[in-house]
């Protein structure tokens, strides 16, 4: 390898690695500057850190509460695909019956659709159920959306445990379900793990859904109140910005913490 | 073996949380483009009008097209920048490749709504960054109102929506790579090979299923994106930046005309799934 | 003794079934708006105090209060009114356009009767039309909004230039700024509403309130020598460097900021902007009315309402007569003042001696002290005027208009063409 090629190479990469890191970086700037010299003044992080900014749009602005909510909303959306998920991959893994890859493909279809076209009808619905205006109404039908990826993925996962050992546990005479329970779940532990992150991930980034569903300020998620602080008459830049770091800084961490377990999902099914 | 009842009780619990919130929605979704709506009640039955007047609909082509260039888009520059950084990372120390993988992917962890706020921040005439940035080094007159014009506003958003993307092709790739046989490489490099011959050669062809793939989730994707356009342009300015998911959320809660939204719905759907189907059946193939 | 007892019982159950009777006869009244609680000029607190005060009077009205959800008020409507959720009473918007779309699928009561009963003179022919439909009354307006244009009052003294009173003089002035390389005019559009307000002026003064009425209530087309001059006279304001720079990308928030910070010298906008802009500018601020246009056009402004109150047609009667009498209380004479000094809203009826009197900024005073003066020529607000599948067309044609990218006689060719779809499909409301 050539000392220029090597040289182009790493200007490639580092080309994309600050792509991928000045806007982060500048929503973090502006979230600990004053609005005065957020346009002037160099670009340095001050020092010490003033996080008086953060202290207001927490305590003041409601965001520990959006915080909260968006919590509640996606540990219980997640937990409800882990309930149904990996029962479901593992019927269309191993097992047969009848019209299985037909079903497999209505949920698959899932994985197309587009939230403006259903909220609608989904509202109607839920208003019937009088699940309006509570966490419940937008962690059923975020579970529900998010199905379609978790039953795919869990599929994939469980398709690598070898047939035999659940045949030689079934020819011991374990049920079905002991079998699922007792011996293949241990074995996709990572693979559920990888589940339960992504399914996470993703519920705590839905936005269009709380925003209808939702009307009680206090039942709010980030999502939804990082966006309604950019509508007001007057700009707060700083506000947003920090608004939005709250928004992003905790599934930035978990990802940060758990890299290996979200690519290890997001992988599984892609190389096949 | 044949499970059937066993299998059902597995199944059933997805299914029926499936079926009342994605599958009831769809349905009925289908059945409103049948009827005429006005200001969201249903007038009467319409038949197939929603969808002749579909044909008609300049917005609705304006739209599509939007979505297409999207595709287009979203093929050439993320997805050929994470193959390209993949594979430069797949010669790399393991630490480097994590790093940087990571690095890549962070964006993707942050909501679309937030990745809109960033971007509007950066791209804004006054304020913003980009054009800040440009005039410190001198660049000044390349400065624009990137989102407020014709011409820029769509591959703007674009830039905004890679940014998002590009991470994860890279991961998806690097796995793809680092099962290829190295034997092959070894065997290249043997014949003489430069790095970009390899590359053309060896890497690309392997990885033709997962570039199907990849290029069948960005494709998916472009047809079905909403927050990031919603929050930024809604679709301005003028119609420059309108795709099918903006004009139907428009047509749904401005205009009332729920007949007319579901049809265009339905039709986006089944662009969708048919993109969906022939990819899949490529797939398939060895 | 046993008579005693009786009686006691009697008497018992009568007070039960009086108390039973009270509070059966109280009646529940469910309320959406949107206004909310926080910031400093926030008018939820006024709301919340009123809602006691009317209570008070009313005696046997509850009113059960919901703000509404971050989607907006006008989205959540919709979606509320198509899953047979209407609430009783909600103060939404606009007016003509959707709410014809409501009275025309019948989900919005019709108030005539309220009207005859509780008077409400304040809601003067002109708002009444807008609020009307096939001849019937169906919302209450509560607020009055006007548009004017905001100057930095200190920036024009130091630059020599004086209130223009006349168009050409007005041009002067923005060309005076220009060479003294200040922003003339504060102006993001990226939120496509501002340009509807900016053309409902434009509109009004280049053409006058007769002509308007003549194109939305009769048969005249848009296509009109009137009209072109507004789309001209906008379309020339954005070539020609009155505003900053892409502000087709530029949000409200962003141009407000822009002239509160002194970077540029005025900002077309309506009173809805009143509190922020007294309150944030760094400077001495004034407002005047922007000259006529046209050729012998009256002096005036855009007059529009902001919200409306409309009450649910599948509430019960009872809930009906108790929110009407609500509103009339809300709306009264007595309660003006509350809405002015705490809720930052002036309400229909108001007039500029009033105000005069009141604790409110000055800068309202001025605003409605001109504003007003020209009563009998003000004109339409095209937000409230217009169908709403017309606004939505509107809206991205305003943006190719002052972005330079469609000739002013496309612009009209194209909402011509949207408002006769309106027309035929019978959305236009007439009063």
């Amino acid at each position: 390898m050539t000392k220029r090629l090597r040289l182009f190479q790493y200007a490639v990469l580092g080309f994309f690695a600050l792509y991928a890191l000045i806007p982060v970086y500048l929503v973090l700037l502006a979230s600990v500057r004053s609005e005065a010299d957020l346009f002037s003044g160099p670009l340095s992080l001050p020092w010490p850190i003033d996080l008086s900014t953060y202290k207001r749009v927490w305590f003041e602005s409601g965001f520990q509460g959006y915080f909260i909510n968006s919590l509640i909303i996606s540990c219980s959306a997640t937990f409800l695909v882990m309930l149904t998920a990996p029962l479901a991959g593992f019927a269309f893994a191993k097992l047969n019956f009848r019209y299985k890859e037909l079903v497999f493909g209505l949920f698959l279809a899932g994985l197309v659709l587009p939230a403006p076209s259903v909220i609608v009808a989904l509202y109607g619905n839920l208003n019937r159920l009088d699940l309006l205006d509570s966490h419940l109404g937008v962690i059923l039908p975020q579970a529900a959306l998010l199905l379609p990826f978790s039953i795919f993925m869990m599929r994939t996962v469980m398709e690598d445990v070898p047939s035999e050992l659940i045949e030689a546990a079934t020819v011991d005479g374990a049920s079905i379900f002991k079998t699922y329970w007792l011996i293949v779940l241990p074995i996709v532990r990572p693979g559920l793990m990888s589940l339960a992150l992504i399914s996470f991930l993703f519920s705590w980034q839905e936005y269009l859904l709380p925003l209808v569903v939702i009307q009680d300020e206090t039942l709010k998620p980030l999502t939804v109140g990082a966006a309604a602080l950019q509508g007001r008459y007057g700009v707060d830049y700083a506000g947003i910005a920090a608004a939005g770091v709250i928004a992003f800084a905790p599934v930035v961490l978990l990802f940060l913490v758990m890299q290996r377990s979200f690519v290890r999902g997001l992988t599984a099914g892609a190389v096949k | 073996m044949q499970n059937g009842r066993t299998a059902f009780l597995f199944v059933a619990p997805a299914l029926v949380l499936y079926a009342v919130f994605v599958g009831l929605p769809i349905l009925q979704v289908f059945a409103y483009s049948f009827f005429t709506w006005d200001s969201g009640t249903i007038r009467g039955f319409g038949g197939l009008e929603n969808y002749t007047r579909l044909v008609a609909d300049g917005v609705f082509w304006t739209a599509l097209s939007h979505n297409a260039i999207w595709v287009v888009l979203t093929l050439a520059f993320p997805l050929m920048a994470g193959l390209i950084t993949a594979s430069i990372l797949a010669e790399r120390s393991p630490r480097t490749v994590r790093l940087l993988s990571v690095l890549y992917f962070l964006p993707r962890t942050i909501p679309m709504v937030v990745v809109g706020i960033i971007w509007l921040w950066i791209y804004s005439p006054i304020f913003g960054l980009l054009n800040w940035f440009l005039d410190s080094v001198g660049l000044g007159n390349l400065g624009a109102a990137w989102l407020a014009e014709p011409n820029t506003a769509l591959l703007s958003l674009n830039i905004a929506g890679a940014w998002t993307f590009f991470g994860f092709c890279n991961i998806i790739y690097l796995a793809a790579i680092q099962s290829i046989d190295p034997s092959l490489y070894e065997a290249a490099s043997l014949d003489g090979a430069t790095w970009w011959q390899k590359f053309r050669f060896v890497t690309t062809p392997l990885l033709r299923s997962t570039t199907l793939f990849l290029g069948l989730y960005a494709a998916i994707e472009a047809m079905r994106f909403f927050d990031l356009v919603y929050v930024t342009t809604s679709g301005g300015p003028g119609y420059s930046t309108e795709v099918l998911t903006t004009h139907i959320y428009k047509t749904f809660f401005l205009v009332g005309d729920f007949g007319y939204a579901a049809a265009l719905s339905v039709v986006l759907l089944a662009i969708v799934l048919s993109i969906s189907g022939i990819s899949y059946r490529m797939l398939r193939k060895p | 003794m046993k008579r005693n007892r009786l009686l006691a019982i009697m008497t018992g159950t009568c007070a039960l079934a009086a108390l039973a009777a009270t509070a059966a006869a109280e009646t529940s009244v469910v309320q959406w708006d949107q206004f909310s609680s926080s910031g400093a000029t926030s008018s939820g607190p006024a709301m919340e105090a009123l809602i006691k005060v009317c209570e008070g009077e009313l005696k046997d009205v509850k009113i059960n209060r919901t703000v509404a959800p971050s989607i907006g008020i006008r989205d959540a409507y919709r979606l509320a009114v198509s899953a047979d959720k209407t609430p009783d009473l909600a103060y939404t918007w606009p007016a003509a356009s959707v709410l014809a779309g409501y009275a025309r699928t019948n989900k919005i009561a019709p108030l005539d009767a309220y009207y005859d009963k509780y008077k409400w003179e304040n809601v003067t022919p002109f708002y009444r039309g807008r609020n009307s439909y096939q001849g019937k009354i169906y919302a209450v307006p509560m607020e009055q909004d006007l548009m004017g244009v905001y100057y930095n009052r200190d920036l024009f003294k130091k630059l020599g230039l004086e209130v223009p009173t006349t168009y050409a003089g007005f041009k002067d002035v923005v060309e005076k700024l220009k060479a003294a390389s200040v922003v003339p005019i504060a102006f993001g559009n990226k939120d496509r509403w501002p340009a509807t307000n900016t053309m409902s002026l434009l509109m009004g003064l280049s053409t006058g309130r007769a002509n308007e009425e003549k194109v939305f209530f009769g048969d005249e087309a848009w296509t009109n020598p009137g009209f072109k001059l507004a789309a001209e006279t906008f379309q020339q304001w954005g070539k020609d460097g009155y505003f900053p720079r892409g502000f087709n990308g530029i949000g409200v928030d962003e141009a407000n900021a822009l002239f509160l910070g002194g970077k540029a010298a005025m900002n077309v906008g309506g009173s809805w902007f009143l509190q922020d802009m007294a309150r944030n500018a760094k400077f001495d601020i004034g407002v005047f009315m922007l000259p006529p246009i046209g050729d012998g056009v009256a002096p005036g402004t855009m007059w529009g309402e902001g919200s409306q109150w409309q009450i649910s047609a599948s509430a019960s009667d009872a809930v009906k007569d108790a929110a009407a009498a609500y509103v009339n209380c809300l709306t009264s004479p007595a309660n003006r003042q509350t809405w002015v000094e705490k809720g930052y809203t002036v309400p229909i009826g108001t007039t500029a001696e009033d105000l005069a009197k009141w604790n409110t900024l000055p800068l309202v005073k001025e605003f409605f002290g001109q504003g007003l003066a020209t009563a009998d020529s003000n004109f339409y607000d095209l937000h409230t005027t217009l169908p709403e599948s017309v606004t939505q067309v509107l809206y991205p044609e305003l943006q190719k208009l002052v972005g330079g990218d469609a000739t002013p006689d496309a612009f009209l060719a194209t909402m011509q063409d949207a408002w006769k779809v309106a027309i035929d499909k019978g959305e236009r409301w007439a009063p």
